[in-house]
């Protein structure tokens, strides 16, 4: 569909100083035949947003490319319905970013430059208009508005109450017989509110009582998950009794070690299958319905966590394995019967030292999986001991960090004041049995002053708690990709996809982690953290319902499109999906799921057909983009560069920089994508193919700390990279033409560096041999 | 190792500490406020940062074993400053008012001097002790008891030697008994600080020669001046009333032996040459000794005056150990002006009573001495001498001999 295109170019905040607007103009209508070309000194007034509209409406036009001031500071003042309307930023990109100094010898030249910079952004802001077409959202005929809420401890049970206030059912799946988990096996716990400084009766009996007597709320116990099948908006979930096997257990997909033969080849696809049958004998296939599933719309995960058990040999300088050396949640086991007895021979104990971190010479890390919470629980059950024995308790606490943040400080400060339990940084060397049957625990450099001893009747670890998505997959989804969560373990197993960046939010699309899932959380914390999850879940219903994409692109309601009868059935798309979005049929032709789908391309990125494309985001709009540059074939000045640059975070680093009147190369040219893992490497191929001498990508940073909006986009995208290098180096074009950077979105200084560092690396290779074909 | 490190916590002591009025003991959380705010803490040994550790730990006898307990002068910027409330000021008062108990022999002395009841009964029982000394003394000069006939004039009650009787032997027991806690002391503080020891196992002390000129002198001209009280931040007029009592002390006391000295021994030698008591008013003895009176009752006063302002600001906390220390010594002050009024007014049936009460003031703040907080000057002057001595040992120039050829060097 052809659009009518209007061009509005923007001559305020000294774009027309910089500028030969007419030039633009003329180009405009000349070259690219637009019949509407206007200029606006104050296009972002009322009176400019009128001016277009009028032209919407008068004139029919329905593609708006607005020349002027960069996309992150226009808002929603040109939001005209059916109308596509299109950003370039002159005044950024091309104005800030390039000042030209009018003594500099080189003005005139540099003058030149920016023009042709300006003229090809407004060719390519043209093109991107027209080839976007018009989008209908994916809606689905009915959207299930109950909640599945995994885990019946304070986290679920507080999901469930806020979800029913909200006005939402929910479905409860307890694994144990009785509501309540941890929360529910305490003597004591750390307070949830004012006064902090005191130990208060556990609240779950409360939140127990509440949730029964709620008729939104169903609860099963005894029952855990066998598989989530399908996708938010219409998850059948079948449940099983804990510990049993079901034919409905999710399948669970060969690992990469899996498919290979003992020589490390790729087993055939025959072959892989027969070990696929024979992992998931007795489980019916990822894509069959269970007709009695349980049908919901979205789920929040409050699995919580476990005690973490050391190994038999772990802590050998702690006397771990000796009957009086046990971990917090045996403590917390034996106070809860009543007073504290040592287990090897059942007296009263008189004196405990609670050891916050392994000590050792090695460093001063603390358990695995400790926190602020094994820091509390230690001062809540030093103080157990000072209510068993007040007269003559001792409760030491050695400690290499204290943990106790925000109002918890009150706690701190409200335990330290009880006479008998003693306090001090140290690093413990060595716990041992001493001749009066009890334990002697040595401590290097405390506070006190060197080294100290103390003697103790029981010894108390301060282990942490482990994420139940650790070493279980919990939700386990009916999924292509598998049961579980990927790449949990650069959070230690916790289940979190951004966690600076999006809270709750998980690797699977529509379902929600809170608690201790998440990250080792009080009671008080995991209560709060289930409400934002709970209404990230109905968020996501809502989502469903309208068609639209969850966070980070709520505004899409387009969805990816695939031209199938080009399939090849790689599987690229079905794999990289970091979401999971994408389902297969037994050729292994993909299937989308556009519920849990987060429409950040990666899809269209992989796919070596280039048959993955968005209506308006496309490989042939992109393409278009590429080509719309000019490229001049006899000019050694004027090599050309071609940037994509992450719309995330580093587009906005590159528009600080300009702001900050940082400037680089007018030879670069940037195209913003969603992600680096929607770049297609035909996309790289064609700027190659019109003579464009380098391209550069601007991607997140990636690995243990990524910081990608999609999890992985920039890191596929170096891979991807990697390998168009062999296809380059067979067309005779040097495969360091292309190059990827990580940038931060507060890395803006390096902005300069990085361009003109790689336009000089272009130089030094000359112009793309490419040029003039 | 596990052996000598052993700690310990000693709740007895904690509750002690809590009781003498640190019990904001346990708020702090060692973040070392106090020792930067401190004008007195040195980077070497800062304080009162570790003291409050060791506090809420019990460490009875690690504290017993700093000398820094007694560098500070509680002058409470630290407990301005403290960002958790904890009062070091107060907490290093109540750890001294311990420290001094601990090395109080016996203890019930220790327990009797430091509470009011305690003290109350004390003055009368020395109050009984003079009386009865009197009483055997008027069977031996004849004198009617109690109220002697004529004029007032107090030696015919009871004159210089029997009062010098009870009083030296007193002096002898207390000077014993300060003399035992300030050894312990001095072991302990070396000990603490980690100073060599000799094959056997006792501290390094200073040879005796060297003792007064290089350590003590110095030490005494820095209490004489007040040098470090006057280093304090918030109470910096606190100082004064301290020294006006300081000054009185040894106003009161060299009179006292002057008097002692002319009456006991001139007198006897020479009767009838001008040596009995009383003085007149113009022989400069007198005078000092008015002067002295004057000094004790106004520096009391202002100290009380001060500790009353500063507990209602916030500054500090006053407890029953301070209030007993200032009420004896204001209690010796009055008694003893009132004993010259009323002699010069000349009423005999308040008089003798009145030189009663003051001597059974008096006789209670000597034994005082060791056992109430009076011991501060004790230890804090122990700490003082000894401060300068550490600093020695621990620059190689003192200890096991080494002080000798610096000596010869510096000749």
């Amino acid at each position: 569909m052809s659009k009518k295109v209007g061009l509005y170019i923007y001559t305020g905040d000294g774009i027309a100083e910089a500028l030969d607007i007419d030039d633009l103009v003329k180009l405009a209508t000349d070259d690219l035949g637009l019949e509407i070309v206007r200029t606006h000194s104050d296009l972002y007034s009322p009176e400019g947003i009128a001016m277009v509209k009028q032209d919407v409406e008068k004139e029919g036009v329905d593609g708006v490319v607005l020349a002027g001031i960069s996309p992150r500071y226009v808002y929603r003042a040109f939001d005209f319905p059916g109308v596509v309307v299109e950003n370039v930023s002159l005044r950024e990109m091309v104005v800030w970013s390039h000042q030209v100094n009018p003594d500099d010898e080189n003005a005139d030249k540099m003058k030149e430059h920016v023009q042709e910079l300006a003229e090809d952004y407004i060719r390519m802001g043209v093109v991107k208009v027209q080839k976007n077409e018009s989008t209908e959202p994916f809606k689905m005929e009915q959207v299930n508005q109950r909640l599945l809420i995994i885990g019946g401890g304070v986290t679920g049970m507080t999901a469930a109450l806020e979800a029913a206030e909200a006005g939402y059912e929910s479905l409860v799946v307890e694994r144990e017989s009785e509501l309540g988990g941890w929360a529910a096996k305490l003597r004591k716990q750390v307070p949830i509110g004012p006064d902090y400084s005191c130990l208060v009766s556990p609240i779950a009996q409360d939140l127990i009582n509440k949730v029964k007597a709620n008729d939104k709320i169903v609860v099963k116990t005894n029952s855990e998950i066998a598989r989530i099948a399908q996708f938010p908006g219409e998850y059948r979930v079948s449940l099983k009794e804990t510990g049993s096997k079901s034919e409905w257990d999710a399948p669970v997909p060969l690992t990469d070690e899996e498919k290979l033969d003992e020589k490390g080849n790729e087993l055939s696809a025959e072959d892989q299958k027969k070990i696929y049958d024979e992992k998931n004998e007795g489980r019916r296939h990822y894509m069959d319905e269970d007709p009695n599933a349980e049908i919901c719309g979205a789920v929040v995960l409050a699995s919580g966590w476990k005690p973490y058990k050391p190994a038999d040999d772990e802590f050998p300088h702690l006397a771990w394995g000796d009957p009086d050396v046990i971990t917090n949640c045996q403590l917390e086991e034996i106070a809860k019967k009543g007073k504290i007895v040592r287990p090897s021979d059942g007296r009263e104990v008189k004196s405990i030292a609670f050891i916050q971190s392994p000590g050792g010479s090695k460093d001063d890390s603390d358990f695995p999986y400790a926190s602020a919470v094994t820091s509390l629980v230690s001062l809540k059950q030093a103080k157990y001991l000072r209510e068993d024995q007040p007269k003559d308790g001792r409760s030491y606490i050695f400690y290499e960090h204290m943990r106790t943040p925000g109002q918890y400080e009150y706690f701190y400060k409200g335990l330290q004041d009880d006479p008998g339990i003693f306090l001090s940084k140290g690093d413990v060397t060595k716990v041992e049995k001493n001749s009066s049957g009890g334990l002697t625990v040595n401590v290097d450099n405390t506070l006190i002053g060197g080294s100290i001893s103390v003697e103790v009747d029981l010894v108390v670890l301060a282990t942490g708690m482990v994420p139940t998505t650790r070493d279980d997959a919990v939700v386990n989804l009916a999924y292509r990709q598998g049961p579980a969560f990927r790449d949990l373990d650069l959070f230690g197993g916790y289940c979190d996809s951004n966690f600076i960046c999006f809270p709750y939010e998980t690797r699977r699309t529509g379902i929600y982690a809170a608690g201790g899932v998440r990250r080792s959380m009080t009671i008080e914390e995991s209560m709060e953290d289930a409400a934002g999850a709970t209404l990230k879940a109905i968020q996501c219903l809502k989502a469903a319902e309208e068609g639209h994409a969850v966070h980070p692109r709520t505004w899409d309601f387009d969805y990816p499109h695939f031209y199938f009868q080009r399939c090849t059935q790689c599987k690229r798309c079905t794999e990289e999906c970091p979401f999971g979005a994408l389902d297969d049929d037994e050729k292994g032709t993909p299937k989308l799921n556009p519920s849990r789908c987060r429409r950040c391309g990666t899809c269209m990125g992989a796919c070596p057909e280039r048959i993955i494309s968005f209506n308006d985001y496309s490989i042939d709009m992109v393409g278009s983009m590429v080509k719309a540059i000019e490229v001049p074939d006899d000019d050694e000045d004027k090599l050309r560069l071609l940037i994509f640059a992450c719309e995330n975070d580093a587009y906005p680093a590159l528009d600080m920089a300009a702001r900050k009147g940082l400037s680089w190369t007018p030879l670069a040219r940037i195209i913003p994508v969603r992600c680096l893992g929607s770049v297609n490497v035909a996309w790289v191929k064609d700027a190659m193919s019109s003579g464009i001498d380098g391209a550069l990508l601007l991607g997140c940073k990636f690995g243990d700390d990524y910081q990608c909006h999609f999890v992985k986009g920039s890191e596929l995208s170096k891979t991807r990279m990697g390998n168009v290098a062999e296809s380059l180096n067979s067309l005779g074009i040097e495969a360091e033409r292309v190059k990827m950077e990580q940038v931060a979105i507060d890395d803006y200084k390096r902005i300069p560096e990085i361009i003109n560092g790689f336009m000089d690396e272009i130089f030094e290779l000359g112009p793309n041999p490419f040029k003039g074909f | 190792m596990a052996e000598e490190n052993l700690v310990q916590p000693d709740l007895a002591f904690i509750k002690g500490v809590m009781d003498a009025g640190g019990d904001t003991l346990n708020c702090c959380y060692q973040c070392a406020t106090c020792s930067v705010v401190c004008p007195l803490s040195t980077p070497e040994s800062p304080f009162p940062r570790k003291e409050m550790l060791w506090a809420q730990w019990g460490l009875g006898s690690k504290l017993a074993g700093d000398a820094d307990v007694w560098m500070c002068h509680n002058c409470g910027d630290c407990t301005k400053y403290c960002p958790r409330g904890a009062r070091p000021g107060d907490v290093l008062s109540a750890i001294r008012i311990n420290a001094i108990r601990y090395y109080a022999r016996p203890k019930a002395l220790a327990n009797i001097l430091n509470s009011t009841g305690g003290v109350i009964s004390t003055v009368i029982t020395a109050m009984f002790a003079v009386l009865v000394t009197a009483f055997l003394w008027s069977r031996y000069t004849g004198q009617a008891f109690p109220i002697p006939k004529g004029t007032v004039v107090y030696h015919k009650f009871l004159t210089v030697v029997p009062i010098d009787i009870v009083f030296l032997s007193l002096a002898a027991f207390v000077s014993y008994v300060s003399l035992k806690g300030i050894i312990e002391f001095w072991g302990d503080i070396s000990r603490g600080a980690g100073l060599p020891t000799s094959f056997n196992g006792h501290a390094v002390t200073p040879a005796w020669s060297e003792l007064f000129p290089k350590y003590m002198w110095p030490a005494i001209k820095e209490i004489l001046s007040h040098e470090r009280f006057k280093k304090c931040g918030e109470i910096k007029e606190r100082a004064t009333g301290h020294i006006w009592v300081l000054w009185s002390f040894i106003i009161l006391f060299t009179v006292t032996i002057v008097v002692m000295i002319q009456a006991d021994i001139l007198g006897n030698i020479w009767p009838n040459a001008g040596f009995e008591t009383p003085l007149v008013w113009y022989h400069p003895i007198k005078i000092a000794a008015n002067i002295g009176a004057i000094m004790i009752i106004g520096g009391t006063w202002m100290l009380m005056n001060m500790r009353r302002k500063k507990t209602a600001e916030g500054i500090m906390k006053s407890s029953t150990q301070d209030w007993i220390l200032i009420g004896i010594i204001f209690a010796v002050g009055i008694s003893g002006a009132a004993t010259e009024i009323i002699r010069l007014i000349n009423i005999p049936v308040l008089a003798y009573p009145t030189y009663v009460l003051h001597l059974g003031c008096v006789a209670t703040l000597f034994l005082a001495l060791p056992y109430s907080k009076f011991a501060h000057l004790l230890y804090r002057g122990t700490a003082y001498v000894y401060q300068h001595w550490a600093e020695d040992v621990k620059a190689g120039k003192a200890g096991f001999g080494l002080e000798k050829p610096t000596t010869r060097e510096k000749m």
